[in-house]
């Protein structure tokens, strides 16, 4: 996820590209819920250098453009923690969002390919 | 992607649809291996490499399988339908080193085509009665692992992607070479970023040699051999259990 500031970070944006999303029991993906004092703040804005600690996930900084990235999450030592499948916006061919979650009811097999 | 729109053809009525997603950060560069395909599947392209991250592909073709509730039930692994004409090719005398050493780990690379054609084709027709199918606590097992360096490449990835747009190639450099060290089991960070420099400018299509540059450390054929040679380049699907 790429910031450009630390401040202020919308947990529904957070939730949309992490897959955490910041509920009263916690950070929760799926039905994993990690618990995450400090991370949501009064003005309901995400602090995100608390959720990372407690997600295990990196921040990096390139202190040039001032720019952040955070990396995913080390909970499990896995790239999931959750089999219940994120649900990023990608983008069609024509350039049309497009969510699995549009899919539900249907079997899916997602194909990672590349012009490479 | 030709094969991938016949096996959703096939599958369709079965409850089945194949979504093929590009992992390429120029989408100009995927159109013509799509249009050729005339896709009616849902044909996506993730400029950031986000799938990578949210759901641990590590190289192409690699799948994961979601039932009808959003749940994955197989995690990510290589997934090939098709067996590469290039595994059964003969090398030719006289081809330059490095090329002819090139075919040669290709053809090492193992072939599972058959056999997971086979185990898509039993999950369309059985669903969660499928052996094929695993439990949560299997999927998140058998998904790749994701350590603090493995989590660091993802940030350093996608960092420098944002870079290449915002500000200029030059400044990706630096953090898709951090991407690679951190991470050097991921392919898709490195193929992608070593195409970028040995395509050459007006190409019609991507080097796939992505012989040794001035920009990367690694290159594909020298890492591929780092790494064990063809016999380890792909997440081989475990279909026995």
């Amino acid at each position: 996820m790429i910031l450009t500031t630390l401040d202020r970070i919308d947990p529904a944006a957070f939730a949309d590209r992490t897959g955490w999303a910041a509920k009263p029991q916690g950070l929760c993906r799926g039905e994993v819920c990690v618990p995450a004092p400090g991370s949501l703040r009064d003005d309901g804005t995400i602090d995100v250098e608390v959720a990372a600690a407690r997600l295990g996930m990196p921040l990096v900084h390139d202190a040039e453009h001032d720019v952040w990235a955070v990396g995913p999450a080390t909970a499990t030592g896995r790239a999931l923690s959750t089999a219940v499948a994120a649900d990023p916006e990608l983008i069609a061919r024509d350039g049309s969002p497009f969510r699995l979650s549009s899919l539900h009811g249907r079997k899916v097999l997602l194909v990672a390919w590349s012009s490479y | 992607m030709p094969g991938w729109q016949a096996l959703h053809a096939e599958l369709e009525a079965l409850g089945v649809t194949v979504v093929t997603v590009a992992l390429d950060v120029v989408p100009e560069h995927t159109y013509q291996w799509i249009d050729v395909a005339s896709p009616t599947h849902p044909s996506l392209i993730d400029t950031f490499h986000v799938t990578d991250d949210l759901f641990g592909f590590v190289n192409i073709p690699m799948a994961i399988w979601i039932d009808e509730t959003g749940t994955i039930v197989r995690p990510a692994e290589g997934a090939s339908i098709e067996r590469s004409p290039l595994r059964d090719m003969e090398i030719p005398d006289g081809l330059p080193e490095r090329m002819d050493r090139m075919f040669r780990e290709v053809k090492k690379i193992p072939d599972d085509a058959e056999a997971y054609r086979a185990a898509v084709v039993d999950w369309a027709q059985r669903g969660a009665s499928s052996p094929y199918v695993l439990t949560t606590d299997e999927v998140i097992a058998r998904s790749q692992p994701r350590g603090d360096n493995e989590a660091r490449a993802a940030a350093c990835f996608e960092l420098g992607e944002h870079l290449r747009r915002t500000v200029g190639p030059d400044a990706a450099v630096p953090w898709w070479r951090e991407a690679h060290r951190l991470h050097p089991a991921n392919w898709t960070y490195k193929r992608q970023a070593w195409t970028l420099v040995t395509t050459p400018e007006g190409a019609t299509e991507n080097d796939l040699m992505q012989g040794p540059n001035d920009v990367y450390v690694g290159n594909w054929l020298d890492d591929v051999i780092a790494a064990g040679g063809g016999e380890a380049y792909t997440v081989v699907p475990q279909l026995g259990g």
